[in-house]
């Protein structure tokens, strides 16, 4: 555990950027069962961070902590710390919905709420501001055009947001975490449902979007991982074997469960 | 050779039981059907013979008289309204808690448990239980009794359809919500309710079905009335109450309207169940 | 550098105290919902609770002056102001196990008839078929009763019915004439026709529960059609079939409309089943408006009572069976 954080703090050194979120010790429970084993990891701002490792490990889970999405689900619950902005995201009585607010997410399977297209994207932007129409108009206009869904849907706006294609539906959630203004958006295999072309547009995507957010990213696609982020974390069985800089952890992996994991030797 | 004739044999006759069986079974099908074909071919032939522009725009009449069934229309019409209206949104409600709110507490599991009992209890029982708490304290029959006594009924039919429908909306759209930072009461209304709304509305219409021909519960509650009246806090005209009165009669143009208000009620219960599984598969 | 940082750190924290407000609103209107839904759930209890308590009540003169014996004695009369549920509780009983005997066998056939061999495009309609006897409501049943199956049987079947056993010991006892066409039988077989579909639907349901590998292993082996329904089909389901019995033997008890009209509410019990009968229900409906006097409501209440119970326990007893199905199906 020592050994890992001599080392974030050497990456945070190389990258000189600053920690947006730090998991510290983090432990999870389903009932009893243990799913992760004392986690620590750093969240650089503006960074896209990628979560790796064989179905199963934790990855998930991990990422679900982070905007408290367990709490839907009695007997799941956490330990540690997970310091976001000087607060620990784990406490008690935090407003759940204002770090949700804070911290969004993109899942694995597109999931468009079953309204327009317009409506998808004003519905959360209404939830937290009263805006007049026009300006109403133009936060959707703007989300749609960070998520390089706008020429598609420009002429459609009142379309059933079911009606677009898998790839489209994956980028209108997209929009619709960016239009409400968080500071993370923490994507959970948004790729997994989708075919070659949506997904390089995907990553296209997160790359851009990581000049305003910070962005952790699960997937179980190796090549997505080394395309996309700048840090890499590999867990194995509840544990974070693995954790820094993204070609140091494809080009030289320092514990030979990641080497053999990165070389497909199991997984 | 003899040992194979020997299992021939026997295959063909476990085949030939086989057959038996499944031509029994084919059988208890056509015995339904024709059940289904002659309540409703009776129905449609007595019915029809005594409908007429008068059934609609006539009171009910005296014995030897000529009339209508107009009075027992509308109050059956207004005694459903009302009770569907002060019934759906308590069970919408409390099917929201069933599937939402309190999915996995032991309330939940208990509620569900009643529910569905109440769903197949008697409805005589029904009738006697408002009986006791309306029409004996207020000391006459009326109206606004007989629409509650509605509204028990409608109550159990539409929690178990809402919570259905809302157990139906996949997890992940409720993470969705949820992961904007929306309370659970938007995540329900604004998003649950929404991917729901076709299978709540096919409870509603199924409830409407059901207590538009429930006779039992109106017996002791809302009467009957000779007259037309609006006044809910009095006795009220009813199809079913009507039909019971009219058709144990002996008196041959009161029978002619029974039967016609039994072919108007078939016809509205049918449609609405048939409007409802038409619904219930769109969605 | 430094400007555009402190400038974003401004705006997140401005937009952070906005959402704070206004979530804070939020998760007020949130606990109201939350509130409401929970009390409609708990309303769902107290209607129980009230029909139980409303129904000890009302039920309380009649108990009191009768005691247990109200269930035993058979009398029923106005007159004398003496009441007793012994022939309108065997009535219930015995037209509800007739109606079982009946629809059960007819119920269960079209369950298996349209799992196993309806053609695919024949499968549908004929559910919906047999589902809109179920939609139908029960008075219709009732003046279709007695204006003309009651009619059809007097004339056509229970003569030569009283015939067939007139020299047959016990049989001709059951089937003991006249035949007027209204009575016991008449009643169960209405019933029948009615409880019919639930059997059907829950059963239809309950045999999809059965996993198609299981079938097809016996199909596999050779077995007949029969065979897997027989030895597969029906042994998997059977916590779960006989739930759906339970479900409509509930039904069949309470029912009151159809049998009302058809039962001719005799005061007295009869051996014969083609003879006048009632049932619980059927004395409630035609007795009650017409009840003078607190002990005759009130003993009408107490039947009201009994039958209440009666089905509750039965529908419990319905209920848990389909839970355990349930939970063996994992759904």
């Amino acid at each position: 555990m020592n050994m890992f954080s001599k080392d974030t703090a050497a990456n945070a050194a190389i990258a000189g950027k600053a920690e947006r979120i730090s998991v510290k010790d983090l432990k999870f429970f389903y009932g009893k069962h243990l799913a992760l084993k004392g986690i620590n990891l750093p969240l650089y701002d503006r960074q896209v961070t990628a979560f790796i490792g064989p179905s199963g490990c934790g990855k998930s889970t991990l990422l679900r902590v982070l905007n408290r999405m367990y709490d839907l689900y009695p007997g799941q619950h956490a330990e540690g710390q997970v310091m976001f902005d000087g607060k620990n995201i784990l406490d008690r009585d935090l407003d759940l919905n204002l770090l949700r607010s804070r911290v969004g997410m993109v899942f694995q399977k597109p999931t468009p709420f079953p309204m327009t297209i317009y409506e998808n994207i004003a519905f959360g932007i209404r939830l937290y501001e009263k805006l007049p129409k026009s300006e109403l108009d133009g936060r959707v206009e703007s989300a749609l055009k960070k998520s390089a869904l706008w020429p598609e849907v420009k002429d459609k706006l009142n379309a059933n947001g079911m009606s677009l294609s898998g790839g489209q539906q994956q980028r209108l959630c997209i929009a619709r975490t960016v239009a409400i203004q968080p500071e993370v958006i923490l994507f959970d295999e948004p790729c997994s449902a989708l075919d070659p072309i949506s997904t390089a547009k995907i990553e296209e995507l997160i790359d851009e979007l990581k000049s305003d957010f910070t962005i952790a990213i699960v997937t179980h696609n190796m090549q997505q991982a080394a395309r996309t982020s700048q840090y890499t974390a590999f867990m194995y069985l509840g544990e974070l074997v693995e954790f820094g800089l993204t070609p140091d952890i494809f080009t030289k992996p320092k514990d030979k469960r990641t080497q053999d994991y990165i070389t497909g030797r199991f997984g | 050779m003899a040992v194979l004739t020997k299992d021939m044999a026997r295959y063909g006759s476990r085949k030939r039981s086989s057959m038996i069986a499944m031509g029994l079974c084919f059988s208890a099908t056509t015995v339904g059907l024709t059940m289904l074909t002659i309540i409703l071919g009776t129905l449609v032939v007595k019915g029809a013979g005594g409908l007429s522009l008068a059934v609609f725009t006539q009171n009910t009449p005296a014995p030897g008289n000529d009339g209508g069934l107009w009075n027992a229309i509308y109050g059956s019409l207004l005694m459903t309204t009302i009770g569907v209206c002060i019934g759906t949104p308590i069970g919408i409600l409390a099917g929201t808690y069933l599937a939402e709110y309190g999915r996995h507490t032991r309330l939940a599991g208990i509620v569900r448990f009643i529910n569905d009992i109440l769903l197949s209890a008697p409805s005589i029982v029904t009738g006697l239980f408002i009986y006791t708490i309306m029409v004996k304290p207020m000391g006459h029959f009326s109206a606004i009794a007989g629409a509650i006594a509605l509204a028990v009924i409608v109550i159990p039919i539409v929690v178990r359809t809402t919570e259905n429908m809302l157990l139906l909306v996949p997890n992940q759209l409720r993470e969705a919500a949820s992961a904007m930072g929306m309370p659970r009461a938007l995540v329900i209304r604004q998003v649950a309710y929404k991917a729901a709304w076709t299978g709540i509305l096919t409870g509603v219409l199924l409830a409407i079905a059901r207590v538009s021909g429930e006779t039992a519960p109106l017996l002791f509650t809302a009467l009957n009335n000779q007259f037309f009246s609006s006044n809910m806090n009095a006795p009220m005209a009813n199809l079913p109450a009507v039909i019971f009165q009219f058709a144990l009669s002996p008196y041959a143009d009161w029978q002619k309207l029974a039967w016609a208000g039994a072919l108007l009620i078939t016809v509205a219960v049918l449609t609405l169940s048939i409007l409802a599984r038409w619904l219930g598969s769109r969605s | 550098m430094a400007d555009v940082m402190t400038d974003r750190t401004a705006t997140l924290e401005r937009l952070g105290r906005d959402r704070a407000s206004v979530l804070r609103g939020l998760g007020f209107s949130d606990k109201i919902f939350n509130t409401l839904t929970w009390l409609a759930a708990v309303s769902v209890l107290l209607v129980l609770g009230a029909v139980f308590i409303s129904l000890i009540i009302g039920a309380y003169p009649a108990l009191q002056a009768f005691g247990f014996s109200f269930v035993t004695t058979a009398v029923w009369n106005p007159n004398t102001d003496k009441y007793g549920a012994f022939a309108p509780i065997v009535g219930t009983l015995i037209t509800a196990f007739i109606a079982m005997l009946i629809a059960v066998p007819i119920g269960l056939g079209i369950a298996i008839y349209l799992t196993e061999r309806c053609p695919l495009l024949l499968r549908r309609p004929i559910s919906i078929a047999i589902e809109l006897l179920a939609g139908i409501p029960s008075i219709i049943y009732g003046i279709w009763g007695l204006f003309f199956f009651a009619p059809f049987m007097k004339e056509n079947v229970y003569p030569s019915l009283i015939l067939a056993f007139s020299h047959v010991p016990v049989l001709a006892d059951l089937f003991a004439g006249p035949a007027y066409g209204i009575g016991t039988l008449t009643s169960s077989l209405i019933l029948a026709v009615m409880v019919l579909p639930f059997i059907t639907s829950v059963s239809r349901d309950v045999f999809d529960t059965v996993p198609p590998v299981l079938k097809e292993a016996a199909y596999g082996q050779g077995f007949t059609t029969w065979e897997v329904v027989k030895n597969i089909v029906i042994p998997y389901t059977r916590v779960g079939l006989l739930g759906g019995v339970m479900l409509a033997l509930g039904r069949a008890l309470g029912e009151t409309m159809a049998v009302t009209f058809v039962i001719g509410n005799a005061d007295k019990l009869s051996t014969s089943l083609l003879a006048p009968g009632t049932t619980i229900s059927a004395k409630i409906a035609n007795e009650f408006t017409e009840a003078v006097g607190d002990l005759y409501t009130s003993s009408l209440i107490a039947l009201g009572l009994i039958l209440f119970v009666i089905t509750f326990i039965v529908l419990s007893i319905a209920r848990y069976m389909l839970l355990r199905l349930e939970q063996k199906a994992g759904v």
